[in-house]
C-alpha cells in the first residue's frame, strides 16, 4: 500500500507542509513562507488522492499479462504461417468486441463482406470457400471499450478519442496528432511508451499503440483500416493507416 | 512523461510562481495566497481533460475540499467587513 510513489510523495509533502506552516506563521512570522507551506499541503493532498485512483495492478503485472496475450497470438500466427497485415473492422461490420481480421490466404476484399463478422476465432468473410480469416481481439479492441462516447469521423474527433485512451487512460503517450483524408490517416504519437519491433506479431497486428489507434480510427470513420506503415524517430511514433473501402 | 507527473509538476510550478509573485507584491494576507492557489488548482485540474473517470472523480473530491476552504475564507472576510460597518 505504501509503495505507491504518489502516496509517498503526497505524505512527504503534506507532513513537511504541516510542520513548516506553524513554524513559518508563528515563529518566523512570514506570510509568504506560510503560503509555501500551504502549497506543500495542497500538492501533497492531491498526490495522496491521485495514488488512490491508480489501478491496483502493478505495471509489472500488467506487462506480464500483455506479453502473455501477445505471445499466445504470435504463436498462433506463426503456427498458421500468417504474415498478412490485419484489417481492423468498425463496429458496424462486426458482432461483439473490436476485432482484427487476418486473412488465411490472399487479401481481404472489403466489398465482398456482406454480413457482420461473428465473434469467433476462425471466420468466413466472403462467399468463396477460401474466404477465411482468423479474428483476434487486438489491444485496440479492449481500448475501444474504454471510450465513453463513440468517436466521430473528423480528424479532431479521432484525435480526441485516441488522446483520451492513450494519454489519459493508459498513460502510453504524451500527445497525439491526427491528419485524415479519404484514403489514409496519419497519426503522430509523441513520447510513446511501447515501440514498434520487427517481430511476427507486430508485422501482422502492429504495435499495441498502432493497434489502439487503428481500432479507434476504424470505429470513428466507420470503415475498415489497415496499418500500412509504422515508424519510430526522434521520440515520435509515426503511424499511417490505410482506409479500405 | 506520465500524465500524473505532468499534472503534479504543473501544480508545483504554479504554486511556486504564485507565491513568488504575491511575495514580490508584498501581499501579507494569507487568505489572498490561499484563494489564488485554489483558483490556480481548479484551472489546472480543468485543463487536464484526459484523466480517466476514476481520477477525475478523485480530483473532484480534492476540489470540493479546497472549495470548502475557499468558502470559509470568503465567509470570514464577509464577517470582517460586517463587523467593521
Amino acid at each position: 500500500m505504501t509503495n505507491n510513489p504518489y502516496r509517498i510523495f503526497g505524505i512527504g509533502l503534506m507532513l513537511a507542509g504541516a510542520i513548516f506552516a506553524p513554524v513559518a506563521y508563528f515563529l518566523i512570522n512570514s506570510i509568504p513562507l506560510t503560503s509555501i507551506a500551504l502549497s506543500l499541503v495542497m500538492v501533497g493532498f492531491t498526490g495522496i488522492i491521485l495514488a488512490t485512483s491508480r489501478p491496483q495492478i502493478s505495471p509489472e503485472a500488467a506487462q506480464l499479462l500483455l506479453e502473455t496475450g501477445m505471445e499466445n497470438i504470435a504463436a498462433l500466427l506463426e503456427e498458421l504461417g500468417l504474415s498478412n497485415k490485419a484489417v481492423y473492422l468498425p463496429s458496424s461490420m462486426r458482432i461483439g468486441n473490436a476485432q482484427a481480421l487476418i486473412p488465411l490466404s490472399g487479401d481481404i476484399d472489403i466489398g465482398r463482406i456482406k454480413d457482420k463478422i461473428p465473434r469467433r476465432l476462425i471466420v468466413r468473410w466472403g462467399d468463396n470457400p477460401g474466404d477465411m480469416a482468423i479474428a483476434v481481439t487486438a489491444p485496440g479492441g479492449t481500448g475501444l471499450n474504454k471510450l465513453e462516447i463513440k468517436p466521430g469521423p473528423t480528424s479532431s474527433e479521432i484525435e480526441q478519442a485516441v488522446a483520451y485512451v492513450l494519454t489519459g487512460l493508459l498513460d502510453l503517450a504524451d500527445s497525439i496528432e491526427v491528419r485524415f483524408n479519404d484514403k489514409q490517416v496519419n497519426i503522430e504519437v509523441t513520447g510513446p511508451e511501447l515501440h514498434y519491433e520487427n517481430v511476427w506479431y507486430y508485422r501482422c497486428l502492429g504495435s499495441p499503440i498502432a493497434s489502439i489507434v487503428a481500432s479507434i480510427a476504424s470505429d470513428g470513420i466507420g470503415k475498415p483500416v489497415r496499418i500500412a506503415e509504422e515508424n519510430y524517430r526522434k521520440g515520435k511514433s509515426i503511424i499511417r493507416l490505410e482506409v479500405l473501402s | 512523461m506520465r500524465i500524473y507527473n505532468r499534472y503534479l509538476l504543473f501544480l508545483v510550478l504554479a504554486s511556486c510562481l504564485i507565491d513568488v509573485i504575491l511575495a514580490f507584491t508584498r501581499q501579507i494576507d494569507i487568505a489572498v495566497y490561499f484563494t489564488v492557489l485554489v483558483i490556480a488548482y481548479l484551472i489546472i485540474t480543468v485543463l487536464f481533460v484526459y484523466f480517466s473517470p476514476k481520477t477525475r472523480k478523485a480530483l473532484s473530491l480534492v476540489s470540493i475540499v479546497f472549495l470548502a476552504g475557499f468558502m470559509v475564507v470568503v465567509v470570514l472576510k464577509i464577517m470582517e467587513v460586517m463587523r467593521l460597518k
